[in-house]
Formats: structure tokens, C-alpha cells, sequence
């Protein structure tokens, strides 16, 4: 009997560090000096942090690097009808880099909506509403971006499971999610931000859900009840009163003008900033040479009237003589080039790569001829309000003397005409500014009208042309997804 | 004498008077009262016939007795001190005394008298009439693999039903090494060991059966008495007393998630009974250079540079860059042999010094090291020293008590080598390149700078590169270890561990203004790095054991564990550049215009349950059968626990009669097993999403989008995005390994074999797997591919001769086949092996489903076109004298199309062969070891043998119409112009791919005498006076002869760039040592 008590003291004995032993330490490690997407995301800076890594992903691509032509994937600049060579059929890799970069900025944008409505912020609730906003219309940014060029489209948010295969989702659902976003972000953005003009703001908002509207009245979903929306949309914008042109032509882009009152939302630069910089537009023949990377074509060039615009936008000869036409003797290329984007501040800007112009992404020009297009279709015909607000942009182009060649808009033109006067209007406003004028090409389907100059692409054209293909990366590795029309599926 | 036992007591009779002695109790054993009966009777020596007379129990015992006296000795004539003596059937035992010496009373029946000691032979002896014996034990290495350590116990070695090799420390202390690691070469099956470099302190690759794993790692787990996680390099030699390695699943699947790369289970020495040791051991050595690359002297470069430099212009000649004058004056003076400069003779020494002893219920070991070794490059050493104090103590007749603690604090300086930090600041680089023209310093005493216009000119002074870095690199680490073992009923134990293995590593080092880091620069001077790292892993086990024999055949042995271990890394990691002076260096960070740190912190959990059953019936069959679950915290919620069983049969044909009868097999024993085994060596955190603020995707390098606006100077903000795809999917790497194997030993155990066939199969690699890209990431680490290895391993040794000239003798050959299976949907991955100095930018180590590790691609060259091939080197727009690539497609082009395999680093086998002969107290131990049919790829020779900056002699026999060698001709620009319409097929013979070319590519192959030690123990019968119980004095040759037809400094290169994928690169690693040594040990 001693025995078996002295056995069973032992036993316990044994037991206690057995049980010290299962309870001591966790199996779910913090990590701590290591940043995840776990522990991230808990203060306004945080969260903003994000958002600036998500426009980090796009930057290099719309512009600067994006626009050069050695990173073929890339040149998606170059898919309308007003650069040279400017191949108006898509070929299959080509929005692999653009979707690829989307989703890359969709990810960083998803994980911090989801931070904010998992309430790890420790911030106000009005500034968790702002952190929101900034976020949704960022979300909606890209989406409209994406879907535009490839129609039905995995569509993610805070909510996916980030390691689940899925679908496409019906345009028409992508634009549901877009319109919310971006109706959330007009309402809780504020009409500026103190010390950050850089900010998406409620105008930015409405730019951008008048240009959403206009889309969805269009092609694809071809739903007319949205001009009406987008007019809306674009008035809101127009009575805000902070917004209006700057008034000469060849200032809009200046990098002193960077935050002016017609820029409502722009990738931001920096001085070091490469993808602004003169060189990437310049042609072969400045100083050390330019890199020849946007030549326009002559075509474009050649239907465009003479105004003071086409010099401020084009470079049509080496010296900059205003009204003179001589690129293809000053130039080896025998083509004009973009100037818009085009500043040269002194040699050592020009060869080290730096400049400072924000690129557009949302312009007050934009917005009026967003708002003449919207109104005469909703109307049926040509406003008084509408010609109004294009006028304002060819008055300007014109430098605000009658131009023959470029008369203002009146009532009495009819609604075709006036809707096609907008287009073309926009084709020269816009230029260079992608993805406007190869949008405007799909969603009002002229693909093959404005392919009329370019026999090469009219003989190929057809309606498929108007989406992009699904990367064949992402079809090999997700079997729910399908390739739009026209293109392999692997 | 008589002793009665009546009424319960006990009574003793002499000369017919009873005494009453004590009373007796009833539960008094017989034993107790033959014991007591034993002793009266040795105490009383006038009687040879007693008897005694169990009344109430009927019984009567019968004692008819006499004593033996005797002395056992061993071989050379020494008296062993604590042998036992049994007498066969009785329980009668004794032991010897300090001089031997014996007295044993035995009952006339006795027939048979058993004599054994650890590490002899055991001898029964047959008394017959003698009354004293003098006995000479024979000793017994086999004998001491009696018991192997498994996991989590120990098992008789007859009962293993698993592939475990054993290597007692004894056989590696029988020659002069340094580090437990490197001296497992060659000694067990299956087990491939890399002394990747020469440098002094290195830690040696272990590779157990091949290797599994891409991402996760393929180094063995290392339990040093029962802590896992232990460190082989920092291991007193001295201290081993044996070393266990478990190579099948049957062996490892017992430490689960750690289990996938083998195991190597050390045990470490305890005092034994009897009078303390004092044991010190010194060894002094003399390091050189095994073998120096073959350089030109001055006067040759001098004309090659020339020769190169009149390739240059077509019109003509151009002046060359060496006038004969100068020429003849290096002829003359032969100019600077740079090897000369940064090589050197070095010294080593090895101080130990063990003292142990044991009592009834303590034993005690307390053992110091010293080592002070200098590198063979200048400026480099590696000192250690460590201390370990192991105690052992018997609470009470339940409970025991171990207690082990083990420090080493190792300092070493090491220059870099391959890339790091730069190709310029490794003086191993620059020694093969920089021009024997130039002087080690300039007229003005400074370093010379490197050779203008002519030469490498980004090389840096060699001597500069190896005298001036000042590294600093410490290791203080402190193991401690205790056990409390119960023994709570007969056969049930339950052991209680608790350990702590802790490390700071700090590594500092200082390139000053001579340096090609450190030079003068726009912010200052100098280059500093500092690391600090502290490291610590508890671990606690709690182990129940029962072990019972059931009966009288059926053995059962159940092993419960339940532990769980954590690991904590904190590490500061501060790079320091611009110095105002040089003066303070790596002690004084805070001067530096430039600091860039980082601080990694890290911890895991891993907690485990685990059982084991080990039955046999009869000794003939045996099965083992085990289970463990591991959790771990490095991986996903969903995935955190492992599980990992394995099982495994024996056959132990020779207790079969109708082997028995055969008489041919001493032993005979056949085993199959088959289990699963994880790897978790995976980092922390992977699971989970990093955000990071460092982004190259867009040119510019960080993440710094200007968000807000603003000022068109400034005003970016630091933007963060996730750098990785989170995965909660992640779980181990699970390797299935099968084995069959037999043992068998021959002549009475004088051969002994074993043979061994395995099979793993690794899946659940883990890989960079390619994923939608809508995910936003192109990959994410998961676990997709599988990764195959199979071998064969043979061991056979054996005591060819015995009696006064012994050979002992091992020989073991492992045979390892290497295979991807999978890579997760791709068919290859590359890895580029250096980025600088070679211009080898492309991988040309690459995994291809169907390879294996170490597989080398590129363009393989087929020696020179000859004058006879001119027509067909036209073909490709070549001329005689030039290179002649190989088109395998033969499309006329050569480009990368024509990539084929161009060698493989897995050789085909590697064995050893270890001898051990004595000739009274002479012994010799003759170690031979080698790897067969592996490829290097020597990356050196892409610039030591260049034309434009080469300083190898292989260029003095390039190829001319007179002597066409394989070597590429000087081909002046004024022949290219005899040639005006060749217009060349070859893309890539002018850029750097053209590096990845099987020219490099060289049999790496070798055999090699590895070490050779001629012994001399001086017998103890002269030195007792002096109070010493043993002296044995040794002169020893390491790497004396190397047979191979590698032209580096040695063919046993590795990486240095971590992945074994890319084993089998040298770039111009340090040299390996030739070693003399001397060394005596001596027992008081």
C-alpha cells in the first residue's frame, strides 16, 4: 500500500510538467519585427501608405516608362490612331503588364478597406469615412480601368478569400461595385484636402463617375438612361466652382501649373521623378538625343486644324515656331512629336531624366466636353449648356479668336453631328492622355471608322478588337476563367 | 561452521556452540541469506566445507566452497581496475581492485566463471581445480556499438530494426581533428560530408542520403544529449562518446517535422567508476597550402600581355605594352608570386584537458578545450574555447539526476571570399588576376594600385585584400542540459529534460581606406559591418518508457513523449560607410556619414506528442512502430500540425536454428521500414503577407509615390505594399522514405556488413508557384513539386588479422541518386551563382524536372577548330585556332538552343576507408576517402585563364599551327582581315553568356589519403613511478596525397551563396590545408 501511494506521488510528479509543457507558449507567432499585411494598417498614415504603394503599381506604367517603346507589353499608349504606328488591333499579350499592374495596385487598395472595416484604425470616424472614400474610388479607379479593356473580369474586394481561383464577373456587376464605390467617395471626400493637392477629392469623384456614366450609357452596356447620370455627375463637377480651364493652351501641363484649377486628379511627380521627364518625349535630335519614343502620326497631324493648340500639343518642328509645319524635314522620323508632355527646363534636367508635370488622369476640359457629349444625348439634341461647355475648350484652343477652320458649336448642328464634333473634340483635347481616346474609339465602336486612314488595320478589323485578351498566364492557371472572343485560349 | 535456520532466526554453529545471529524475517530472501553466509564465510577462512540447514522450509542448502584469487589484465600486461567477475549461475560477483586483483569464493559446483569490462571481450573461464587465475581480456571495439542512442532512448544494437550508423568518439579522437563535423567524413554510409573551404573554424555540409529540398533545407538535425538543435562545429571532439547517425524513417519519423534530412544523435562522455581520470591531450600542427594554382611569372605575363595586345589593330602591330629590357629584367626577377605574398605555413594547437571519475551514486566529467589555429591566408585564425562539465547523480534508489552544460566561445577571423561584399575585396579572387608584374608595394611604401592598361583592372592588391580587413567574428554559446530520470515500477521510467542552447553571434568587420570597400570615397572612408545575433531555443521533453519482458520471449518497449520546444532570433544588423579616419572602425559605428541597419526579430513554437512501440519475440522478430504529431507555428492556422508515422520489421535469421546450424553466421539480420519524415526549416512569418516599402517593379526602387502632392521637390510619402503573397495554405515538406537493409557478420564476428537500399520521395516542396496574376503577385510560396532520392549504401569491415599484428579495417560506399519529379508546373529553375567579377549572369545551375541537384547547363565547347576543320569552322564564321562550340541542333547557329547539359555535381559515389593496425604498442590508422563522378564548374578559370587578363600558365600553350591545343589562339585583328567574308553564326561567343560553357567544367573526382596517424603508447609498467596510467604519442599527415584531376585548390567545393542547388561552383574558395601534426595524450 506505501508503494502504490509513493507510485501514484510519482505520477503526479510526472503529470505536472507534461501539463506545464502543452500550455507554456502559443502556436500562433506574432511576428514583430517583420510587417504584415496582419499587423498593418492600423493609422490613417498606414492606410494611405497603402493606397500611395497602389498608385505606385500604375505610375511607371501610364506614363514615362510606360510610354517607352523598348518594354513592348507596355506600349499600350499606342493603341489608338493618333501615335505612329499606333496598331489598332491588339495583340494578345498586350494589356498583360496593364492587368497585372491593376490588379497589383487592387490588392494593396483591397487590404486596406479591409483593415479599415475589420476597425483595426484607431482614427476618428470621420477620417476612417475619408480613409474609405480614398480607398473606394481608388478600388473603382482601377476596376473601370480593367474593365474597359477586358470586359468581364475577376472581381475582388476586401471581402475574397485572396487564395480562392474565381470567375469573371459580368461587366454589368463590375460596374455595380464601380458606381457604389465611387458614389461613397463623392459623398465622403472632401472638396480639397489642406497641404495634399495631390489627393483624390469629391471632384475627382464626380469626374470620374461622369466618365463611368458616359461609359455605361455606351458600349458595351449601351444603357442610354446614364447620360443623364453622367450630365449630373459632370454639373457637379462644373458648379463646384474650384474647378475651371487654364487659360492658355500651351500652360495646362506646364510643371507650374501642376496643381491648377483644371487639374482635378493626376499621377503626382517629383522632381526625380523619371516618368515625366522631357527625354521620353523628346526627339532624336535634342541635345544627346531624345529617345524617340512618342512620334505621332502624320495622319492625325494632317487632320488636325491649325491653332495655337496644335502647337502647344504637337511638336511640329524643331524650333517651336508657332503656325510652322516642317517636321518632316527637321526630324529623321519624318513625324511629328507629343509636346504637351514636353518641357525642357535647362540641359541638366533634360539629361539627367528629371522634370516635375503631373500626368492627367482627370482633366476640367475633360469634364466639360464629358458634360456637352452627356447633355445632347440625354436632351436629344444639342443644349445651349452643352455648346457652352465644349466652346470653352475650343475657344481656348483657339486662343480665343474665331478660327474657320475650327468654328464653336451651335444648337442648329443636330445631335449626330454635335455628338461627333465631341469625339473628335476629345481625340484632340485628349491626346496622348491614355487611355481617352482608344475608350472613346470602343465604347462608341468606330473602330473601323477612324481605321479608314490605316487600310493595314481596316483589312484585319474586326469587332473583337474592342477588348483586350485575358493574359494566357492567368487562363493556364485558372481554369474558371475564359478568353474574350478572337483570342487563343491556352 | 553450520547456520541454522529455526524459529525465524538465524543461528550460527561453530565448534558445536550456537550463537543466535539475528532474527529473521519472513520475507527474507535466500539470496540475502546466502549473501550473509558469504560473508561469514570469507571472514572466516578455517573451514573449506560448510553447510547450511534451512529447518522450517524443508530446504537445505549444500555449500561446498572455495576461493579463487587471481589478476586480470589487458593486452599490454595492465592490471584493469573495476572488471566484474560473475560466477556463472550463482549470483555471486565481485570486481577487481585498483591493481587488478580479484578473490571470489565459489561453491564446487560452480563450473564457469564470467569476467567482462566495458570495452573488452567478455571471457568465461572455466574454473576446474585452479584457485587462481590470472586473466588477460582481450579488447573489444565491437562491443562498445552494443548500445546505439535512438531517439528518445537507447536500443541494443541486436534489436535495431532501423538504418543507424554508429562512430564511437574514440575512433574519432584516434586522430588529430578539430571539429566533430568535418571528421564524419567518410566514416558512415549515407552520409556525404563538404569541407566546402579551408578556412579555419568553417562548418562542414552534412548531407544525410541526398537532399530533399529546394527552399526548406537539407542540413541533418543534431541532438546532443537529447537538445535539439545542437552544433556540431563547436563540439569538443574529446567530449564524444559516441555518435548515432539515423538515416531510415524507422529511425527518424521519431523527431517528425525535423526528421526529413536525418538525424545525428550525439552522446557525450560521463565518468566512469573507479579512480578520477586526468586525461590531457595536445596536438600542435603545421598548415600549407595542399596546392597552388600554376601562375606565370613576370617575364612570360609580360609577353602574353604583349602578344594580347598586338590582337588589337589590324593595320599593324601595336607598340606593345612591355619593352624587352623590361621583360628581361622580370625575367630576371620573376617578379611577384602573389600567392607567395598571401599564403603562409601556419601554425595550429589543441589543448584538452578532461577530468573524470564516478563514485556509488555520482559521476563527474569536467573536460576544457583550447584551440588556436591560424588560417593559410594571412590574417585569418579561428581560436576556440570551450568547457563542459557533465554530473550525474542518484537522488535515491528512484531518481537520477544528469545535469550537462557545455560553452564554447569561438573567435575567428575569416576574410571574405566568392562576391561578398564585393568580387575586388576577396584577396582569393584577386591573387589569381593581379599582375606578378607589379610589386606588393609602390616606391613610396603604399600598396601597389592595379596595372593600367593592360591586365585586370578591377582587381585590388591581393596582399592589401587579405592583410587589411579586420573581421571579427565571435560565437558565445552556452548549452545546458538536465535530466530527471524515475524509475516509478519496475520496467516504468519516466524522464523528465529540460535544455537551453544559446548563441550570440557577433560577427564586425572593418575594411579600412586600403581596401577596395573602404577606399576613399565622396562621404569619408571605410567600410563597416556589425551583426549581432542572439539566439536561443528551450526545449522541454517529458518521456515515459515501460520495458518489460513478457514471459520469457516477448520483449515490449513503449516510449511516450510529450515535448515542446522554443526559438527565439533577435538580430541587429548596421552596415557603416564615410569615415572621416580610419582610426576607430568597426568599434565606433556612430562615425559614419552613413548608416543603414536592420533588426530581425524572430520565434517559433513547435510542440510535439509522440509515441514508440519496439516489440521482438524470441529475439527473432522484431517490429518498431512510431508516431509523432508536430505542430508548429511557422505555418497557417490550417496547417500548423503534422503527422508522421513509420514502421519497420526485422528478421534476426541468425537466433533461427536452421541458421544456427548452418555455422557460417555470427549474425544475420534483415530489416525493412517505411515512414513519413517532415521539414519545417522553412523562416517564420512565410504564411503571412510582408508589407515592404522596397519595390523594384517600377525602376525606382522603393515605393515612395508622391500621394499627396505637393511641392514638385519633394513631398513623396514612404508607400508599403504587400511584397509576398500570403499563404495559410503552407504546411511541411513530407519526405516517405522506404529502406530494406541486412546485416551480417561472418568468421565469429571478425566481418561484419551491412547493406542498405533506400527510397524517399519529398513532396509538398516548397516552391515559388506561379498564380493568376489577378491575385496581384506572379507567385506565391506553396507547396507544389516532389523531389526523389534513392541509394544504395554498403558498409563492410572486419578484423583481418588479430593477435599481436591487428588490422581493423571499415570500408563504406554510398551511392545516392538524385531526381526532380515536380517543380510545380514548370519544367526548370535557374539559379545565377554570382552577379559580379565572372560575368556569369545567366543560371546556369538549374533544377529541370529529371535532373537533379547540381545540375550545370550551357554551351559546350569541343576544344579548338584545327587547321584540318577549316572549312567547317567557316561554317560558323570561325578560323582555326578559335573556340569550337558545339551546335547539338545542328541549325549553323549557336545560340541558346544549343544549351545542353553540361555537367552535374552529384557524384556518382563516395566512400572511405579506415584502417587501424597495431603491433604491440605501435598503431597506425591509415584513412583513405573519396567521391567519385562529380562535376565543378571552376568558375576562377573564366578570368585566370582569360587572354586579356589571365595569368595562368595554360596560356603560354595556346594554340598556334604549330602546337593546336585546346587552349584558344592569339588571333591578331590583321588575320581577321585575311577573312573578309566569315560573317559569324555564333550569338553568344562575345557576350558573357558564352561564360556558361562546359569549358569550365572539370572532373571532380578525387581520392585522397585523408589523414595517416603512426601511434606509440609507452607501456604503463614504465611509467607507474611516475604516476602515470597511460602515454600514447602520435605524428599524423592530413590531406596528405590528393589523386585528381581538378586543377583548383581543392575539389571539395560547394556554394557559398546557401542553396544546394548550386553545389559544385568554385569561386576560388580558400585553399585546403595540408596538415602535419603532433600530439601525445596522457592519462594520470
Amino acid at each position: 500500500m506505501r508503494n502504490n501511494i509513493k507510485n501514484i506521488v510519482y505520477y503526479l510528479i510526472l503529470l505536472l510538467p507534461i501539463a506545464l509543457a502543452t500550455s507554456c507558449k502559443k502556436l500562433d507567432v506574432t511576428p514583430r519585427s517583420t510587417i504584415t499585411n496582419v499587423n498593418y494598417g492600423t493609422s490613417a498614415v498606414q492606410i494611405e501608405a497603402e493606397y500611395a504603394g497602389s498608385m505606385n503599381m500604375l505610375w511607371g506604367k501610364y506614363y514615362g516608362y510606360g510610354v517607352a517603346g523598348d518594354r513592348t507589353p507596355d506600349v499600350v499608349f499606342k493603341n489608338d490612331d493618333q501615335l505612329q504606328g499606333g496598331n489598332l488591333q491588339v495583340d494578345p499579350a498586350l494589356g498583360d503588364m496593364l492587368w497585372l499592374a491593376h490588379y497589383q495596385a487592387l490588392v494593396n487598395i483591397n487590404n486596406a478597406l479591409g483593415s479599415i472595416k475589420k476597425g483595426m484604425v484607431q482614427e476618428t470616424p470621420q477620417v476612417i469615412a475619408q480613409l474609405k472614400a480614398e480607398g473606394t474610388f481608388l478600388r473603382a479607379f482601377n476596376y473601370f480601368y480593367l474593365t474597359r479593356m477586358f470586359g468581364d473580369i475577376p472581381l475582388l474586394t476586401e471581402d475574397s478569400d485572396p487564395t480562392a481561383l474565381v470567375a469573371r464577373t459580368p461587366i454589368k456587376d463590375v460596374y455595380s461595385l464601380i458606381v457604389s464605390d465611387l458614389q461613397y467617395a463623392a459623398a465622403n471626400l472632401p472638396s480639397s484636402w489642406s497641404n495634399a493637392p495631390g489627393k483624390q477629392t469629391s471632384g475627382a469623384a464626380n469626374a470620374l463617375l461622369a466618365k463611368v456614366y458616359l461609359t455605361m450609357a455606351t458600349y458595351p452596356l449601351n444603357d442610354p438612361t446614364y447620360y443623364q447620370k453622367a450630365a449630373d455627375a459632370a454639373s457637379a463637377v462644373m458648379s463646384s466652382g474650384i474647378y475651371s480651364l487654364v487659360t492658355n493652351c500651351n500652360q495646362v501641363f506646364l510643371p507650374a501649373n501642376t496643381y491648377s484649377p483644371e487639374m482635378i486628379w493626376a499621377f503626382n511627380s517629383v522632381y526625380s521623378d523619371k516618368s515625366s521627364a522631357a527625354r521620353g518625349w523628346a526627339p532624336g535630335e535634342w541635345l544627346d538625343g531624345g529617345w524617340d519614343n512618342v512620334i505621332v502620326d502624320t495622319a492625325f497631324e494632317h487632320h488636325w486644324p491649325a491653332q495655337p493648340r496644335k502647337d502647344a500639343y504637337l511638336m511640329l518642328n524643331l524650333n517651336g515656331t508657332p503656325g510652322v509645319v516642317s517636321y518632316t524635314n527637321d526630324f529623321a522620323t519624318a513625324s511629328p512629336y507629343c509636346k504637351k508632355f514636353f518641357f525642357y527646363l535647362d540641359p541638366n534636367d533634360f539629361m539627367n531624366n528629371t522634370c516635375a508635370n503631373n500626368m492627367p488622369i482627370l482633366r476640367y476640359a475633360d469634364v466639360l466636353l464629358m458634360y456637352a457629349e452627356a447633355a445632347n444625348q440625354a436632351a436629344g439634341a444639342p443644349t445651349q449648356a452643352a455648346c457652352d461647355a465644349a466652346n470653352k475648350v475650343i475657344s481656348r484652343a483657339n486662343g480665343y479668336v474665331t478660327n474657320a477652320g475650327h468654328p464653336l458649336l451651335t444648337p442648329s448642328i443636330g445631335k449626330q453631328a454635335f455628338d461627333d464634333a465631341i469625339i473628335q473634340e476629345r481625340s484632340w483635347e485628349l491626346c496622348f492622355e491614355w487611355p481617352d481616346r482608344w475608350s472613346d474609339i470602343t465604347r462608341k465602336r468606330i473602330l473601323d471608322k477612324v481605321s479608314a486612314p490605316y487600310p493595314q488595320y481596316l483589312a484585319h478589323y474586326t469587332p473583337n478588337d474592342y477588348l483586350f485578351a485575358i493574359p494566357q498566364n492567368d487562363l493556364k492557371l485558372d481554369k474558371l476563367l475564359t478568353q474574350n472572343p478572337g483570342y487563343p485560349h491556352p | 561452521m553450520k547456520l541454522y535456520l529455526f524459529n525465524k532466526r538465524l543461528y550460527f554453529k561453530n565448534n558445536h556452540k550456537l550463537t543466535a545471529m539475528m532474527k529473521v524475517k519472513k520475507n527474507l530472501t535466500k539470496a540475502f541469506l546466502m549473501t550473509m553466509l558469504c560473508l561469514i564465510l570469507f571472514n572466516s577462512s578455517s573451514y573449506s566445507k560448510r553447510e547450511l540447514i534451512e529447518k522450517n522450509n524443508e530446504l537445505k542448502y549444500s555449500f561446498i566452497l572455495k576461493t579463487i584469487t587471481g589478476k586480470i589484465t589487458n593486452e599490454s600486461g595492465e592490471p584493469l581496475k573495476g572488471a566484474s567477475l560473475s560466477v556463472i549461475g550463482t549470483s555471486i560477483v565481485t570486481t577487481t581492485d585498483a591493481d587488478g586483483n580479484f578473490k571470489i569464493a565459489v561453491s564446487e559446483n560452480a563450473k564457469k566463471i564470467r569476467i567482462s569490462f566495458v570495452g573488452y571481450k567478455s571471457q568465461d573461464i572455466t574454473i576446474g581445480n585452479s584457485t587462481r587465475l590470472n586473466i588477460v581480456l582481450v579488447s573489444d571495439v565491437q562491443s562498445l556499438l552494443d548500445v546505439v542512442v535512438v531517439g528518445y532512448g537507447t536500443q541494443k544494437k541486436s534489436d535495431l530494426t532501423g538504418a543507424i550508423s554508429s562512430i564511437k568518439g574514440k575512433e574519432l579522437t584516434l586522430l588529430p581533428v578539430q571539429q566533430v563535423d568535418q571528421s564524419l567524413q567518410g566514416r558512415a554510409a549515407g552520409v556525404q560530408v563538404l569541407n566546402p573551404t579551408g578556412a579555419p573554424g568553417q562548418s562542414a555540409i552534412i548531407r544525410i542520403r541526398g537532399m530533399n529540398s529546394i527552399n526548406g533545407g537539407n542540413g541533418a538535425l543534431v541532438v546532443i544529449d537529447g537538445l535539439q538543435g545542437g552544433n556540431l562545429s563547436s563540439l569538443n571532439p574529446n567530449d564524444v562518446e559516441s555518435i548515432d547517425i539515423l538515416k531510415d524513417a524507422s529511425a527518424t519519423a521519431i523527431y517528425g517535422s525535423q526528421g526529413a534530412n536525418g538525424v545525428i544523435v550525439v552522446t557525450t562522455k560521463k565518468g566512469k567508476k573507479g579512480k578520477p581520470l586526468i586525461e590531457y591531450g595536445l596536438i600542435l600542427g603545421n598548415q600549407t597550402v595542399r596546392h597552388r594554382m600554376d601562375l606565370m611569372a613576370a617575364g612570360d605575363y609580360a609577353r602574353v600581355v604583349n602578344e594580347e595586345r598586338s590582337t588589337n589593330d589590324a593595320a599593324g602591330t601595336p607598340p606593345p605594352v612591355f619593352t624587352d629590357a623590361q621583360i628581361a629584367a622580370y625575367d630576371k626577377s620573376g617578379g611577384t608570386d602573389w600567392q607567395s605574398e598571401i599564403f603562409r605555413t601556419a601554425p595550429l594547437q589543441n589543448h584538452q584537458l578532461t577530468v573524470s571519475g564516478a563514485t556509488d551514486n555520482m559521476n563527474y566529467l569536467v573536460s576544457g578545450g583550447y584551440i588556436d589555429q591560424e588560417g593559410l591566408l594571412i590574417n585569418s585564425f579561428y581560436k576556440r574555447y570551450s568547457l563542459r562539465a557533465n554530473l550525474g547523480a542518484d537522488i535515491n534508489k528512484r531518481i537520477h539526476f544528469d545535469l550537462y552544460y557545455s560553452g564554447a566561445i569561438e573567435n575567428a577571423n575569416v576574410q571574405p571570399v566568392g562576391d561578398y561584399p564585393s568580387y575586388l575585396g576577396a584577396a582569393l579572387n584577386s591573387v589569381l588576376v593581379f599582375a606578378p608584374t607589379i610589386t606588393p608595394y609602390d616606391s613610396a611604401g603604399n600598396y601597389s594600385k592595379t596595372s593600367v592598361g593592360y591586365g585586370a583592372t578591377d582587381s585590388w592588391n591581393p596582399l592589401a585584400a587579405a592583410k587589411e580587413p579586420q573581421i571579427m567574428n565571435s560565437n558565445v554559446q552556452n548549452n545546458v542540459g538536465a535530466n530527471l530520470d524515475f524509475k516509478i515500477l519496475k520496467g516504468l521510467t519516466f524522464k523528465v529534460v529540460g535544455g537551453a542552447y544559446i548563441s550570440n553571434i557577433k560577427n564586425k568587420s572593418y575594411f579600412n581606406s586600403k581596401t577596395a570597400e573602404g577606399q576613399s570615397s565622396p562621404i569619408g572612408v571605410g567600410y563597416a559591418t556589425y551583426a549581432n545575433t542572439l539566439y536561443y531555443n528551450l526545449q522541454n521533453s517529458n518521456i515515459l518508457t515501460y520495458d518489460h519482458l513478457f514471459g520469457i520471449k516477448h520483449h515490449l518497449i513503449v516510449t511516450g513523449v510529450a515535448e515542446n520546444q522554443y526559438s527565439q532570433s533577435q538580430s541587429v544588423n548596421l552596415i557603416a560607410q564615410g569615415f572621416a579616419v580610419d582610426i576607430t572602425g568597426a568599434d565606433a559605428l556612430g562615425g559614419a556619414s552613413s548608416v543603414t541597419g536592420s533588426s530581425p526579430f524572430s520565434e517559433r513554437v513547435l510542440r510535439s506528442y509522440l509515441g514508440r512501440i519496439n516489440y521482438s519475440y524470441a529475439d527473432k522478430y522484431l517490429l518498431t512502430a512510431s508516431y509523432r504529431a508536430d505542430a508548429s507555428s511557422v505555418f497557417g492556422s490550417l496547417h500548423k500540425w503534422g503527422y508522421f508515422p513509420s514502421v519497420s520489421l526485422a528478421w534476426h535469421l541468425s537466433n533461427e536454428s536452421f541458421i544456427k546450424n548452418l555455422n557460417i553466421f555470427s549474425d544475420l539480420k534483415l530489416r525493412g521500414s517505411i515512414g513519413i519524415t517532415g521539414n519545417q526549416g522553412i523562416s517564420p512569418y512565410q504564411t503571412l503577407s510582408n508589407m515592404t516599402n522596397s519595390w523594384s517593379g517600377n525602376n525606382y526602387g522603393n515605393a515612395n509615390y508622391p500621394y499627396n502632392g505637393g511641392p514638385q521637390t519633394g513631398n513623396s510619402m514612404v508607400g508599403m505594399i504587400q511584397g509576398n503573397s500570403a499563404n495559410p495554405n503552407l504546411k511541411w515538406e513530407s519526405t516517405k522514405q522506404s529502406n530494406i537493409g541486412i546485416d551480417f557478420s561472418l568468421f565469429k564476428g571478425r566481418l561484419t556488413a551491412t547493406a542498405e537500399y533506400y527510397n524517399k520521395l519529398t513532396s509538398d516542396l516548397l516552391l515559388n508557384q506561379a498564380i493568376p496574376t489577378y491575385t496581384g503577385f506572379a507567385t506565391v510560396l506553396s507547396n507544389v513539386g516532389s523531389m526523389e532520392n534513392k541509394g544504395f549504401e554498403f558498409s563492410i569491415g572486419g578484423e583481418p588479422l588479430v593477435g599481436k599484428f591487428k588490422w581493423t579495417t571499415n570500408f563504406v560506399i554510398s551511392i545516392n541518386k538524385n531526381r526532380v519529379v515536380n517543380l510545380g508546373g514548370i519544367n526548370e529553375l535557374d539559379f545565377v551563382t554570382t552577379n559580379g567579377g565572372y560575368n556569369v549572369a545567366n543560371g546556369f545551375m538549374q533544377l529541370r524536372v529529371g535532373g537533379s541537384f547540381g545540375d550545370m547547363y550551357g554551351y559546350r565547347t569541343l576544344g579548338t577548330w584545327k587547321t584540318s576543320e577549316a572549312t567547317q569552322a567557316a561554317k560558323y564564321g570561325a578560323i582555326p585556332g578559335m573556340l569550337h562550340w558545339d551546335d547539338p541542333n545542328n541549325d549553323g547557329i549557336i545560340d541558346t538552343k544549343d544549351i545542353v547539359k553540361i555537367g552535374k555535381a552529384q557524384p556518382k559515389y563516395t566512400f572511405g576507408w579506415n584502417n587501424h593496425f597495431t603491433y604491440g604498442n605501435l598503431d597506425l590508422t591509415i584513412f583513405i576517402q573519396g567521391s567519385q563522378g562529380n562535376q565543378i564548374f571552376n568558375m576562377g578559370r573564366i578570368r585566370y585563364e582569360s587572354q586579356y587578363e589571365g595569368t595562368s600558365k595554360v596560356l603560354l600553350n595556346s594554340w598556334t599551327p604549330t602546337n593546336q591545343t585546346n587552349i584558344p589562339a592569339f588571333i591578331k585583328a590583321s588575320t581577321w582581315a585575311t577573312y573578309p567574308n566569315l560573317v559569324s553564326t555564333n550569338t553568344i561567343a562575345n557576350g558573357t553568356d558564352g561564360n556558361r560553357t562546359s569549358r569550365w567544367v572539370e572532373d571532380g573526382s578525387y581520392v585522397r589519403l585523408k589523414n595517416i596517424t603512426l601511434g606509440y603508447t609507452i607501456p604503463s609498467s614504465k611509467l607507474e613511478r611516475f604516476g602515470i596510467a597511460k602515454l600514447r604519442g602520435y605524428v599524423s599527415a592530413t590531406n596528405l596525397l590528393t589523386i585528381t584531376k581538378y586543377v583548383g585548390y581543392d575539389p571539395e567545393v560547394s556554394n557559398f551563396n546557401g542553396n544546394d542547388a548550386q553545389i559544385g561552383v568554385d569561386y576560388n574558395n580558400y585553399p585546403t590545408a595540408k596538415v602535419i601534426t603532433f600530439g601525445f595524450n596522457i592519462t594520470f
